[in-house]
């Protein structure tokens, strides 16, 4: 009786759920538009994510948040547009609390917009302005919710360092120790998220190479607020690249690279005397992998990361990431994916030698189900561990029910 | 047009058998809706991209006899083929248990998928010159979308029908069922996933019925 009843809810849902994927492919078309014999398209789309999130405090990577459980909505609009077969133009603007998952009240930005030329058909050269994410690594093309295997993003593109981008540290105590001292916000990551700063981008692909260099006006490290241009202009640029090889369609294998100026303008003043904010620059290499077939896909990206740190000097730091989805099911797929952040030791005459901050590992367990082909539900559990210094651990729970439309 | 010539010769070939005692003819026109809007492609994050824009695929009708018609003991395999980013062709109609092979003719991967009740399925990804084809067997009456994990955009149809009569128009709507039994049937118009036209028809031997759907 009792499997009756759940066949004949399963039957109901599926029914529903294929009158749903008809009633958002309608959507799709009526948010479609085109002009002039079709050489002018448009189309508007998006997503509405829903999630909560539970965890220890201090809250980790990039969610600030003094309440434990924190449920945070987020509606996202994207508009794609295509005039004729070479110029291409997208933006993204979103509703929430934040950026990043906080208990702000709610907001509305324009996190991205890029205007995109593409002289050739075969791609040799593509030219793109505006505010989008960088070129660096290969977490960028799966960062939205739809496409994350996960809720939140790898290790090193979340988790804050002693670095600060607002004001110099005073001392070699105050930089390793700040995290006593000052707001959650107050630190950088390697890199902020996506990256969205802004600027311009030249790349292409030459047979089984790709290139990719961008000049933007903010470093991978910098702050949400550090992206926008009329915040922050053009005078302390920072060039990344990436240059890529895809020996077939299973694999996709890169190197990047980034150099530039990571404090913001009011850190000047608390700099040494004599010194201004291009002198204290954010260095990256990177090398990714990516490999799929079938049902499995894997990736692996590796950050050697070095900040010119005033009254301290060089700080570095290596991260790296496996990440592996694998579907079981058309609906349903697991992931799995293990970070490590190592720190290196900074020294001065003073205080001796002295890690910068403390070794970080961090597993990711996710699952995830497509309802319909519009619906999606994550579940995540993240167990993070200091491997030096207290060793304090962190126990984070999140799900997120994502509608695309 | 090559493809629109294999199907008329596959379902005429397909009913070869009945076609023997079958000779009534069926042919007329079905309103189609208005062109579809041209579909963008996200490329939001795929900064290497080459020009190009998405061909626009004009909505074709199916037609097809309904009715208890015996199982036939082979069926033609079929092919949607996903070229240019898009499936070809993007509708296709077939009957029950036909095996449909999904070759990739792009440079690129696909990961074609379908929820729809009549058949549920993941290929994955798999590149262009992998063999055997991966294929699907449709063993279930109903219409199945396709999509593609990679490119949102894609879109196709498989019409899976209980029948080995039926024919697609062209773009113009019209059509011409061939071949068929005499008898009182419904002839069928699938227009789109909410609109199937129907009307009763009286089939005599040698003889060719005009049937329009407005
Ligand atoms: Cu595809």
């Amino acid at each position: 009786m009792k499997l009756r009843v759940l066949s004949l809810c399963a039957f109901a849902c599926t029914a529903c759920a294929f009158d749903i994927d008809d009633f958002f492919d309608r959507l799709d078309t009526a948010l479609t538009i085109s002009a002039f014999h079709d050489n002018l398209r448009a189309r508007l789309s998006g997503t509405l994510d829903l999630e909560i999130y539970h965890f220890e405090q201090p809250a980790p990577g990039l969610i600030d948040s003094s309440i434990d459980t924190l449920f945070n909505p987020r509606l996202t609009l994207f508009l794609d547009a295509q005039v004729g077969s070479h110029i291409y133009f997208f933006s993204q603007s979103r509703l929430d609390r934040g950026f990043d998952p906080s208990d702000n009240g709610a907001q509305i930005r324009l996190d991205e917009y890029a205007l995109r030329v593409t002289p050739w058909d075969d791609g040799r050269l593509t030219l793109q302005i505006g505010k989008f994410a960088t070129v660096v690594g290969n977490w960028i093309p799966r960062h939205l919710s739809w496409e994350n295997p996960f809720i939140n993003a790898p290790l090193v593109y979340e988790n804050l360092t002693s670095i600060r981008d607002k004001s110099a540290p005073f001392s070699l105590f105050d930089f390793v120790y700040g995290f006593y001292y000052y707001q959650k916000y107050a630190f950088n990551p390697v890199i902020w998220g996506p990256s969205y700063a802004s600027g311009i981008s030249v790349s292409g692909r030459l047979d089984r190479f790709d290139y990719a260099v961008e000049m933007k006006n903010a470093s991978l490290s910098s702050r949400p607020e550090s992206w926008n241009v009329t915040e922050n202009g053009f005078e302390h640029p920072t060039f990344s690249g990436r240059l890529g090889f895809r020996p077939n369609e299973a694999w996709n294998l890169g190197f990047s690279a980034s150099e530039g100026p990571y404090f913001r303008r009011e850190a000047e003043t608390t700099l040494p005397p004599g010194r201004d904010i291009g002198d204290y620059r954010e260095f990256v290499l990177g090398q990714d992998a990516g490999f799929a077939w079938r049902h499995v896909q894997v990736w692996v990206e590796f950050y050697e990361a070095r900040f010119e740190v005033p009254r301290v000097g060089n700080a570095d730091t290596f991260a790296y990431y496996v990440e592996a989805k694998y579907k079981f099911t058309p609906q349903f797929f697991g992931a799995i994916r293990w970070n490590q952040q190592l720190f290196g030791d900074v020294s001065n005459p003073d205080s001796g030698s002295v890690r910068w901050s403390d070794d970080l590992a961090r597993i990711d367990l996710a699952a995830g189900y497509r309802f319909t082909s519009h619906t999606q539900l994550k579940l995540q559990y993240s167990y993070q561990h200091e491997t030096t210094g207290q060793g304090r651990d962190n126990h984070l729970v999140a799900a997120q029910l994502t509608t695309r439309f | 047009m090559r493809l629109r010539g294999l199907l008329w010769f596959n379902a005429v070939f397909s009913i070869m058998p009945v076609a023997l005692w079958a000779s009534a003819v069926v042919e007329g026109r079905v309103e189609l809706p208005k062109s579809h809007t041209a579909p963008v492609q996200a490329k939001r994050y795929e900064i290497v991209t080459k020009g190009g824009v998405l061909s626009t695929q004009p909505p074709l009708a199916v037609v097809y006899l309904d009715g208890a018609f015996p199982k036939l003991a082979s069926l033609p395999t079929k092919q949607v083929a996903q070229k240019d980013l898009t499936f070809v062709p993007a509708l296709l109609p077939v009957p029950v248990g036909t095996k449909v092979e999904f070759p990739n003719l792009d440079e690129t991967y696909h990961n074609i998928f379908s929820y729809s009740p009549a058949k549920r399925f993941d290929l994955g990804r798999y590149r262009p010159e992998e063999r055997p084809i991966p294929t699907q067997v449709f063993d279930k009456l109903g219409l199945v979308t396709l999509r593609c994990d990679i490119h949102e955009h894609m879109r196709g149809l498989i019409l899976v029908l209980n029948t080995p009569y039926f024919v697609m128009t062209d773009t113009d709507g019209h059509f011409r069922l061939s071949g068929l039994p005499a008898g009182r049937y419904t002839l069928k118009a699938w227009i789109d996933s909410r609109t199937t036209r129907e009307k009763p028809v009286e089939l005599k031997n040698d003889q060719t019925l005009h049937i329009d759907f407005p």
